[in-house]
């Protein structure tokens, strides 16, 4: 049986390709055409297919490592359905994220400096002084084109009456833009067909793009500087990632072990000639691990030293540290006002509606309507640490009172978004599950957005968690003229 | 600029290369001595006890069993991953070292290796039947072949391929002492089946064929031992193998030391008179030429892998005082 559009139901739900009274959405005709003349079985060959591919082609990623099995790699869990996106509206995000990350990183080089916008109250100053993000070591430390948060990647929601929202910008290490890669290279392998009826943008472009910003970092010589890729190691749960990018890039991998910091605040790599310098480290750990003479002295994963170099301008760190420091979502609240105060021109995406509930009549309302909320820790990824007002049971939010009275500065709450869903392939047959969208976000000489982004997809039915850690899915992104 | 090899990726890819390279002839080893046990009567001496001297394996093989029967040898040197030279724990080693550097690799090279772990895990799991040994066996050694072809038509002939080679070669040559050693001790003295063992030692190193074709002679301990220590072509001789790594350090940028090292390998078995070679006195060459792979190994990792930079003692001290 293939799938009966008018049945599938979307309940409530702003579905990206299907509309309420079960047609196309407009783009999608295509592709629920084909969809349609395959039956539930082929279909699940496909997706077998998939999932072959990925099994040999090795997209994984890491959960847990233990002493005796060594690192468990889950493969990458893909849907064969893609989600799209029509190029005229991506258009308009594109230029709307581009928009926010320069405010961003304006934000952060202000923050470091003058701090303008602390005196001009636009941010409380206490805010930022007192989050665990600030970083005294960055004070006064010029990064080349002042940027800070090189590679960001901004989660987009919409909602149930189609609105696209900016739901977090994560501009400290973002992961995810090799899955988008791998997304489109493994929808090529096994459903080629459906590549026909469509002008389907190119995401391929991304290594190149991202070589160039850091390229134009450099200290020395910007044509052919020597780029590396800093990971935490095999075991960490991107390094699926950190490997991928290093090699489509043409760069070293390295880790902390790999690298020296001379005398010179010059930073090496030991090869087997020698010692050769490096002018640009895309790193991919978290700042108090870059260095334990800086910060954390018992971290391995770093290079002591590094911090040293960075400041003495001999060698760029992308993402600069202390970049975290505008990745906090009560800061998040501030970017619509940040927009209009750097650039002097409205913002172009939303925020989710957010309520922060240090300020006084913010928490009395949140405290008020827990049920209807969801409250989020002001410095956690992963969808981790939050409360989901409407799913939780009384006294888990007995629990979050008592958190959100006793460190108010600590949380923010939003509005139950029902996310938008897309048919995915479930059980055997299509079905409607919710999702959001990873889009990145290159900030150097100049700033690249990419085409579409990494689609997340909540597998079980009715949840709106979309992280792989907690059993999300992806699909491939098409960005599609019409 | 080119790109630099880190002394992590060097090392790393060398000892994927020698993992490989171990899994393929244990498998080969396997094989064929299940295939000549059925050229021999049965209960002769010849148990699989031999396959655990060659490995090297004996004593740790018996802390864990009283026995050594066909069923726990082959289980040991297959599946079993507390054997770390087994042909599991090698692939899974390679896999490993493949996945630190796979970003230095063509990139279709982590399939291939991902490729055998995943066929080496299922078809190695659980009781290996007769019957299905020789089929597994062969597809692992048919899939590190492929994996070694691909690399050589598609991976930059580079220092890391050099790397690579080195640890392959390395140990080759390795594999093809023990053979001898081994198999020499069991051939010499039992008459009527010395040629089959010969013949045996050939094919675990894929060489009975090129042997025929090159000596021209009668499967003979030491016209054997000649092909096999010190025939340059047969591309699994010692001194072919030696050759090989001579080759590659060539290419290699301060390669004196290591060099040096494998020219003197080189000699000891060139200026051997390997023909004579039986008994106690074999059994020392060979121990000789193991000794000499040892201190080349050693060479090639202080030099390359374990190098350490002159830092300016200066460095830390200026940063842990806080400037």
């Amino acid at each position: 049986m293939s799938i009966d559009w008018k049945a599938y139901n979307a309940q409530g739900v702003w579905d990206e390709l299907v509309a309420p009274n079960g047609r196309a959405r407009s783009g999608a005709g295509g592709l629920l055409r084909v969809l349609r003349r395959l039956s539930d079985d082929r279909l699940a060959a496909r997706q077998a297919a998939a999932d072959l591919a990925i099994r040999t082609m090795g997209i994984t990623f890491s959960v847990y490592h233990d002493q005796t099995r060594g690192a468990i790699d889950r493969e990458w869990p893909f849907d064969i359905v893609p989600r799209l996106v029509r190029k005229r509206e991506w258009d308009v995000v594109s230029r709307g994220l581009a928009q926010r990350v320069r405010a961003l990183n304006l934000f952060i080089d202000d923050v470091y400096h003058r701090q303008r916008a602390l005196d001009d109250g636009v941010v409380p100053r206490d805010y930022i002084l007192r989050s665990r993000e600030f970083r005294p070591e960055c004070v006064g430390v010029d990064t080349p084109h002042g940027v800070w948060s090189h590679v960001c990647g901004s989660d987009l929601v919409r909602d149930e009456r189609g609105t696209l929202y900016v739901l977090e910008d994560n501009l400290r290490v973002p992961s995810g833009v090799s899955y988008m890669l791998e997304n489109r290279a493994v929808m090529k392998r096994v459903f080629p067909e459906l590549f026909r009826h469509y002008a389907i943008h190119p995401v391929d472009d991304y290594p190149r793009e991202l070589r160039r910003c850091l390229a134009s970092l450099s200290p020395r010589d910007k044509a052919r500087p020597k780029i590396v890729v800093l990971t935490p190691g095999i075991y960490n749960s991107a390094y699926f990632e950190h490997s991928y990018l290093a090699q489509l890039m043409g760069a070293e991998l390295v880790e902390g072990s790999d690298l020296v910091v001379d005398d010179d605040d010059c930073v090496h790599m030991r090869t087997i000639e020698g010692l050769v310098r490096v002018d640009v480290i895309y790193r991919r750990i978290d700042d108090l691990f870059l260095d334990p003479d800086a910060f954390n002295p018992d971290s391995l994963l770093g290079a002591p030293g590094l911090m040293r170099a960075w400041r003495a301008g001999k060698v760029a760190l992308a993402n600069a540290p202390g970049c975290g420091v505008a990745d906090d979502k009560v800061i998040y609240t501030y970017v619509p006002d940040l927009i209009r105060y750097y650039l002097a021109e409205e913002p172009i995406l939303p925020n989710v509606p957010t309520y922060r509930c240090v300020e006084k009549t913010s928490r009395d309302y949140v405290l008020e309507h827990l049920e209807a909320l969801v409250v989020k820790p002001a410095n956690e990824s992963g969808g981790y640490g939050m409360l989901i007002g409407p799913h939780a049971t009384r006294r888990e939010r007995e629990l979050f009172r008592r958190r959100i009275r006793a460190q108010p500065r600590n949380y923010i709450a939003q509005p139950f978004l029902t996310l938008s869903s897309a048919p995915t392939f479930v059980k055997g047959r299509l079905e409607p599950r919710h999702l959001d969208l990873r889009p990145f976000i290159l900030s150097g000489e100049s700033t690249y957005v990419t085409m579409g982004g990494l689609t997340r997809v909540a597998l079980r039915e009715g949840s709106m968690v979309v992280n792989s850690s907690q059993g999300g899915g992806s699909k491939d992104t098409w960005v599609v003229d019409n | 600029m080119k790109q630099q090899t880190l002394s992590r990726v060097a090392e790393r890819i060398y000892w994927m290369g020698r993992y490989v390279e171990r899994a393929e002839s244990t498998a080969r080893l396997i094989a064929v001595h299940a295939d000549l046990l059925l050229d021999l009567p049965t209960r002769r001496a010849l148990d699989w006890r031999i396959l655990l001297d060659i490995t090297g394996a004996g004593p740790h093989f018996a802390t864990l069993h009283d026995h050594a029967t066909e069923r726990n040898v082959v289980r040991y040197l297959t599946s079993d991953r507390r054997n770390p030279s087994s042909i599991l724990s090698s692939i899974a080693n390679a896999l490993e070292n493949m996945r630190t550097v796979r970003d230095t690799m063509p990139r279709v090279t982590f399939e291939y290796v991902n490729e055998l772990h995943l066929f080496a895990h299922s078809g190695l799991h659980g009781s290996l039947s007769r019957s299905r040994r020789f089929e597994v066996l062969e597809g692992i050694t048919r899939r590190v072949q492929q994996l070694e072809g691909f690399l050589s038509s598609n991976m930059t002939h580079d220092d890391r391929w050099q790397f690579l080679r080195l640890g392959n070669h390395l140990e080759r040559a390795d594999m093809t002492t023990r053979i001898i050693d081994v198999r020499s001790g069991v051939a010499s003295g039992d008459e009527p089946f010395e040629p089959i063992q010969w013949r045996g030692v050939l094919r675990s190193l894929y060489a009975l064929q090129s042997y025929q074709a090159a000596m021209q002679a009668p499967v003979e301990g030491p016209a054997v031992l000649e092909f096999l220590l010190q025939y340059e072509e047969q591309p699994r001789s010692y001194a072919s193998c030696l050759n090989s790594i001579k080759f590659g350090l060539r290419r290699l940028p301060r390669n004196e030391a290591p060099l040096r090292a494998c020219e003197a390998t080189i000699r000891h078995v060139r200026q051997a008179s390997v023909r004579d070679l039986a008994g106690e006195r074999l059994h020392a060459f060979v121990d000789g030429c193991q000794t000499q792979l040892g201190a080349l190994h050693d060479e090639i990792a202080s030099t390359y892998f374990h190098y350490v930079p002159r830092v300016p003692a200066g460095a830390r001290r200026k940063e842990a005082q806080g400037e």
